[in-house]
């Protein structure tokens, strides 16, 4: 699993300084943090506009030039976010629905991921990269038929039909992270496992995924994350009833007419940080987790 | 490294030929329910909307009529190019712009320096980000009449009058770049992040001895180990990027006059505006087809990355 640690790679030649290093490493140096600025600005001004236009009251936000920096803090626009009830229908949708698009992603992808790392069987590569491939079907295209069989089975507008949907783009890598961790469990110990007489459903169940845990809740949260930003399978397959929160802000907050940006900043707010907290929490399996399914062939 | 990390080999994994019949139907077990899920919400309805490309069909009237090749040759002679031109255009600007970002903030970040643990996390902010939070927040710094874009650069004298950013064909089509690149670029210096720990520090202390400036060691030294994944990077996000829907269907709907519209926004809208499934299945499958060469040459470039790491 890829755990990201420092390497120092500037701190070179302390003995015997080539002619011209101690110009050249302050170059380095200059070069270095004017990138890192300019990255800085790029990355995080955007971000604190977000926090910025939240917390600035309505008559300040609609001046123009725009105040860089509010002269006032208020929290009313996240009084009226958690105030409308409607958003709270959608947060409770987004719970129920990405929860148990994790909980079926994860059970699911275990067991093909295991088989993928640990047997050995015909059609197995076509069988992999087919999995590894539906992740780059568009989803646009795949919505269009979705709907129609939804619709001819009377799903749509239920909860059932997004778990489904969102099953689609949340199982190919959930598939692949988790062979990753099956790949790191040594073949011996299911060796030593089965000689010990343990069938392979035992061996499976008490044996190797109590030791791959960390690799299931992983995948679960990347299900959970990638539920939870969904915005067009929801938009199109969820009636208002069970409309999740990215279609559900723009419902609420975006009109022809006017937008309530203060508002919709503090609610875009509220909406991220689930994921923010998700995230940092097992961060160290989540990046290990999607560079091996991004780059591991 | 992860793409390092070896395949268990053949021999130590059971193998299914000669194995008991409770091993194989435990293996039935483990496949099935991935497969039926896949073929059931993937594969139909990929076969189904691309059938419909032969079929004149739609939502507003019942029934199928097998027209041929009538709808996919329409779509050749009227939209395609524009589309695909369309396409291109934000496919490579949000690969190349995120790629070079997140190349020069991995080289940045992959020194010692003091916080250098503390911006590696804060700068995975903006992909953490929902996608169509994303949308909003890029939606009113470009906002033609209280954006911040625009006050910041009326105030210091760069436009005189304020620019309706998302309303011009091409300040929308930069605008929609900037937005993806911003999502972006934290996955790539986390993906190159990742590559660039596989370079061994005493060639650098090697090349340095030698008097090769940073510019040089870039490319004999680092650009070497890591050319793998960033090629791996690079087509990916392409390949995502060429079906890329969010942002483009919330911050300009296609517009201005449809110059912003992409194969995903276009088989949405006609498909759900225009209800002409035949016509949405016809250029789905030339979109299909442009993507099915795009996830080869990835499929290949990965194999081939995989034996290289296996020796």
């Amino acid at each position: 699993m890829t755990t990201i640690t420092a390497t120092p790679i500037t701190v070179l030649a302390e003995e015997a300084p080539p002619p011209g290093a101690r110009r050249r490493r302050r170059r380095v140096r200059w070069g270095t943090w004017i990138t890192l600025a300019v990255i800085s600005l790029f990355g995080f001004a955007p971000v604190y506009w977000l926090l910025a236009t939240s917390l600035t009251p309505s008559d300040q936000v609609f001046a123009f030039p725009p105040t860089l920096f509010p002269k006032e803090v208020t929290f009313s626009h996240y009084a009226t976010v958690f105030g409308n009830e409607a958003i709270f229908v959608y947060f409770r949708n987004s719970v129920i629905v990405s929860v148990i698009t994790a909980v079926l992603s994860v059970i699911v992808s275990m067991y093909m991921g295991y088989a993928f790392s640990k047997y050995r069987f015909a059609g197995r590569k076509s069988l992999m990269y087919f999995v590894l491939s539906s992740q780059m079907f568009p989803q646009a295209l795949l919505l269009v038929t979705l709907y129609l069989v939804f619709a001819q089975f009377g799903l749509l507008n239920t909860y059932l039909a997004l778990i489904l949907s969102f099953t689609t783009f949340t199982l190919p890598l959930c598939v692949w992270m988790l062979k990753g961790f099956f790949d790191a469990l040594p073949d011996d110990l299911i060796e030593a496992a089965r000689i010990d007489g343990a069938g392979p459903w035992r061996i499976f169940h008490s044996i190797v995924l109590p030791l791959a845990a960390p690799g299931l809740v992983a995948a679960g949260l990347f299900a959970f994350v990638r539920g939870w930003n969904d915005f067009i399978f929801a938009l199109t397959l969820a009636g208002p009833d069970r409309q999740t929160l990215p279609p559900g802000l723009v419902n609420t907050f975006i009109s022809e007419a006017s937008t309530s940006w203060p508002a919709l900043m503090a609610a875009s707010l509220v909406v991220s940080v689930p994921v923010c907290i998700a995230f940092i929490l097992l961060q160290r399996f989540l990046v290990g987790g999607i560079t091996a399914g991004a780059v591991k062939g | 490294m992860t793409t390092s990390r070896v395949a268990a080999p053949d021999a130590a994994a059971r193998r299914t030929r000669g194995t008991p019949l409770s091993e194989r139907t435990f293996l039935a077990f483990l496949l099935l329910p991935g497969i039926v899920l896949l073929c059931a919400i993937v594969l139909y309805p990929l076969i189904r909307s691309l059938i419909s490309a032969f079929f004149d069909e739609n939502l507003l009237y019942p029934g199928m009529t097998f027209v041929g090749l009538q709808n996919i040759i329409g779509v050749l002679t009227t939209e395609f190019g524009p589309l695909l031109t369309q396409t291109l255009i934000f496919t490579v600007g949000a690969t190349v712009a995120p790629f070079v970002i997140g190349l020069a903030l991995a080289l940045v970040l992959n020194q010692t320096f003091r916080g250098q643990r503390f911006l590696r996390g804060a700068f995975l902010i903006p992909w953490l980000i929902p996608g169509v939070v994303v949308s909003f927040l890029w939606m009113w710094i470009f906002d033609a009449n209280y954006g911040v874009l625009n006050g910041i650069l009326l105030s210091i004298g760069v436009i005189d009058s304020p620019i309706a950013w998302l309303f011009q064909t091409d300040t929308a089509r930069v605008a929609l770049i900037v937005a993806k690149t911003w999502n972006t670029f934290p996955w790539i210096m986390v993906m190159l992040l990742a590559a660039l720990q596989t370079v061994p520090a005493e060639l650098h202390e090697a090349a340095a001895m030698d008097g090769a400036g940073t510019v040089r060691r870039f490319f004999t030294v680092t650009w070497p180990h890591i050319r793998g994944v960033a090629g791996l990077v690079v087509l990916l996000e392409f390949i995502w990027n060429f079906q890329h829907f969010d942002t483009i269907f919330v911050l300009t709907g296609g517009g201005p006059a449809g110059t912003t519209n992409t194969f995903a926004t276009e088989v949405y809208d006609t498909a759900f505006k225009g209800y002409d499934l035949g016509h949405a299945g016809a250029l789905g499958i030339l979109w299909m087809a442009l993507l099915t060469i795009l996830v080869v040459v990835y499929v290949w470039l990965s194999e081939r990355g995989e034996k290289g790491a296996r020796g």
